[in-house]
């Protein structure tokens, strides 16, 4: 058995992720309850505290979303006890109306919210920098720069966020929630308070009387706070002479590092842990260098604060950020090296680059073979052309949201969790076409239920198929609400989405097998009608397991995987297995004749049945 | 030396993050910062990866830039010619001879063009399926390609350090499939 990867005792030294790091300081702080909703790149946080869980008496769960995860992280700080959420960046726009009123109301026990941001958007819909959102909750915003850092200060924010009895936001991005680097291990403490209600009612109850009250209490306590952090130890300054001064937070620290070596360049550097409030003393000491260079990512968060205080204190400082550094995407060291040497004056050139001499296809990321999503997108389209209609696809986030890309081209839209029906519903208020709005289950549960509630309370005609794989699949296999098994594995019950529809009020739900084209072709074609005739939505539940997931499960147990090849003198070449329905197993070959990559076929056999020349057959191979 | 980088490319699913994460282990263990930065999430739906390894003395950060690995290791012809740019102008590649050309894609590159790109810095090629194979999997073809990257001598590591993080990771079966692995591709520089 391969121990957890965040157990050990003190001083041991691993090679951690940042965000196993971050569930290793939580460990450390005795946190009571860690929950989430998963989210690239914040997933593997819950994943590694879930491994250790049992062992050290720690609530965890992956929760139905982000809000409700706040929601339990509130209600475990009420009880005395620490908590940590953890979510992606778009989903702290979820759980965004418990915070902005939680910045008002503070905390009893520490509570840690992390929001994983992503710059550059590799796998998210936008870029937004979350330290933002602590401005506007009034709630401090904290960013490690190194993955052992991520540690220390996860532990440390536990004790902050109780002696100031504020919430916290760890803000991390991709590149450090996704690096792997040495962590040195503390001690970890079990958490072993007693968990008391702190009845409170003036403090918890947001009602007219209490809210300007909070809202002044809380400038007061950032303000407090803001003294507090200069002396804060993980906002450091490393001082060399001169009269230029770099400031920097977060994964850009050692960007400017490595560029500073690199251009044999010494400035003093101010690395700011706390983003927002700024430690004031020392950000006036920053402010006192003749030429202020900030480096950050995304959005001048920094930048307009310094400059803010400097208007303020009539200091005179020149200060530099976003003239030099791009405020989209990322940076690196050589964004980093060339914008310093822009505001030093010095000539810069990029290092010299082998460029390849041919063009290289994109690779997107596709639907992986045995996917049951794909065969329903190619069942949809063929009931859509017998019909004659040209529907709206309104699509969601998820695997099937890969059904944007070529041959299929079946997302119209795609915006946030469950905004397919939701957005479907405003176009299919006004479109003759069908709106066909696809929905994984797990976005469903997320926040696709309101909104179907709605298309049957106010009757809009719409189809909402839910691509029921059982799993979050996207993320890496966390199970949800419809999987029937919880954190650990263990049984849970499960809540059957076509259940939950005929409850709403759907009156036209069908369940179908994902692989079986012909009946999911039929279904859509009767649903369509149905919603013309009745003026009404119809649900239809699209089921089939993860194929990445019965693949492991299948390799794990030593089972054998069937597998189909194409027998040549059969296949007509007609193209429908590889162009139209593209599966990655199947490509064409030099002389134009496709062929089945044995390690890639998953055996699902759907390209049998729609081979028109039967040409496709199966042949059984032990693992 | 002060830094070292290597970029290891490669397809969602050909074990990558199995790579780096062994190569910095291995290199934590001789007491080097390491910084293993990946990019995953939608990409382990087939799309192109990228893992950037650095180590040395002093500041390390996630990425690779231009001009700036001493070593590619590449698990498929497109994704390693898609990364040449990052290569050092001395630097080497050792590359699986896989093209898995992408679905639905018109203009392929075909093999030869791809070989000829590598052709212009040091290269290695190595039939990593085979390879593995031979040692009892094709899953283990992340393993093969990690020894063919030990033989290069550019890492600060040799098959031993590999060898004893590997006999803590896994056992039995799987753990003789992947040491075959790891040797064969080790010889297939070596020779």
């Amino acid at each position: 058995m391969v121990k957890a990867i965040i157990a050990g005792s003190a001083g041991e030294k691993k090679l951690l992720l940042g965000n196993e790091a971050i569930a290793r300081g939580a460990l450390e702080a005795g946190i009571s309850s860690a929950t989430a909703y998963p989210g690239t790149p914040s997933t593997e946080i819950i994943e590694a505290i879930a491994e250790v869980a049992r062992d050290y008496g720690i609530y965890v769960e992956w929760s139905t979303n982000e809000k409700v995860a706040l929601e339990i992280g509130i209600g475990v700080s009420m009880m005395g006890l620490r908590a940590l959420v953890a979510m992606k960046h778009v989903g702290l726009n979820v759980a965004s109306d418990p915070l902005m009123s939680l910045g008002y109301t503070g905390v009893i026990g520490g509570l840690v919210v992390v929001s994983a941001d992503d710059p550059n958007a590799h796998s998210s819909q936008n870029e937004q920098d979350n330290r933002i959102y602590g401005i506007h909750a009034n709630i401090p915003v904290f960013e490690p720069s190194t993955v052992q850092e991520a540690k220390d200060l996860t532990r440390e924010l536990f004790d902050l966020s109780e002696e100031f009895q504020m919430s916290v936001i760890l803000r991390t991005t991709t590149r450090l929630a996704h690096s792997r680097s040495q962590v040195v291990f503390g001690e970890v403490v079990r958490p072993n308070r007693e968990a008391v209600f702190h009845r409170d009612p003036e403090k918890w109850a947001l009602l007219p009387p209490y809210n300007l009250a909070k809202h002044r209490d809380v400038l007061v306590k950032l303000d407090k706070l803001s003294e507090h952090l200069s002396s804060f130890r993980f906002n450091t300054v490393e001082k060399v002479d001169g009269d230029v001064a770099v400031v920097t937070s977060g994964v850009a620290y050692n960007y400017v590092k490595e560029a500073l070596e690199e251009l044999d360049l010494a400035l003093s550097v101010f690395k700011l842990a706390s983003v927002y409030p700024l430690p004031r003393k020392l950000a006036l000491e920053a402010l006192s260098y003749g030429k202020v260079i900030v480096v950050e990512e995304l959005e001048p968060v920094l930048e307009w604060q310094l400059k803010v205080l400097a208007y303020e204190e009539g200091m005179k400082a020149e200060i530099h950020g976003k003239d030099l550094f791009p405020r989209v995407g990322e940076l690196n060291k050589e964004l980093v090296k060339a914008g310093l040497s822009r505001a030093l004056g010095i000539r810069y050139e990029a290092p010299p680059a082998v460029m390849p001499s041919v063009e290289l296809p994109r690779r997107p990321p596709v639907l992986c073979p045995g996917c049951g999503h794909r065969s329903t997108y190619y069942a949809v389209k063929i009931a859509a052309q017998r019909l004659r209609v040209k529907p709206v696809y309104a699509n969601d986030i998820g695997c099937y949201t890969l059904g944007f890309y070529p041959p299929y081209q079946m997302a119209d839209f795609t915006w946030s969790m469950g905004s397919s029906i939701g957005i479907g519903l405003g176009i299919a208020r006004f479109s003759k076409e069908p709106v066909v709005a696809f929905i994984g289950d797990s976005t469903f549960f997320h926040a696709g239920i309101p909104a179907l509630i709605n298309a049957v309370y106010n009757r809009t005609p719409m189809l909402v198929i839910v691509m029921d794989n059982g799993i979050t699949a996207m993320t890496g296999h966390q199970p949800h609400p419809g999987s029937g098994v919880g954190v650990f594995g263990e049984e849970k019950p499960a809540i059957r989405i076509e259940e939950v529809a005929r409850a709403a009020g759907v009156k036209f739900v069908e369940v179908v097998d994902a692989y079986d084209i012909i009946a999911m072709r039929d279904a859509v074609e009767r649903a369509i009608k149905y919603m013309r005739e009745a003026g009404e939505p119809a649900v239809i539940v699209s089921r089939r397991p993860c194929a990445l997931m019965v693949l492991r499960e299948k390799r794990r147990r030593g089972e054998s995987i069937k597998r189909y090849t194409v027998m040549k003198e059969k296949c007509i070449n007609c193209g429908i297995c590889v162009d139209r329905f593209a599966c990655p197993a199947i490509v064409r070959e030099g002389d134009g004749k496709v062929t089945i990559i044995p390690d890639l076929c998953t055996g699902c056999g759907v390209c049998a049945t729609i081979c028109p020349a039967k040409a496709i057959r199966e042949v059984e191979v032990d693992e | 030396m002060s830094r070292r980088s290597v970029v290891i490319a490669g397809v969602g699913g050909q074990g990558l993050i199995t790579i780096g994460s062994v190569l910095g282990e291995a290199l934590m263990a001789k007491n080097y910062n390491v910084s293993v930065g990946e990019i995953h999430g939608l990409s382990q739906r087939g799309g192109s990866v990228a893992v950037f390894l650095k180590y040395g003395e002093g500041a390390v950060s996630p990425v690779v830039t231009q001009g700036e690995a001493d070593l590619i290791v590449g698990l498929e012809l497109i994704e390693t010619v898609r990364r040449l740019p990052l290569l050092k102008r001395d630097g080497s590649v050792v590359v699986n001879d896989f093209l898995l050309p992408p679905p639905a894609s018109k203009s392929i590159p075909t093999r030869g063009e791809l070989l000829s790109n590598l052709s212009r810095v040091k290269s290695y090629v190595v039939d990593a399926r085979e390879l593995a194979l031979k040692a009892g999997s094709e899953i283990a073809v992340n393993m093969v390609m990690l020894g063919a990257a030990l033989a290069t001598k550019i890492l600060d590591l040799d098959i031993p350090d590999i060898e004893n993080l590997l006999s803590k990771r896994f056992k039995g079966d799987v753990l003789r499939v992947n040491m075959e692995a790891l040797r064969l591709g080790y010889q297939s520089i070596k020779e």
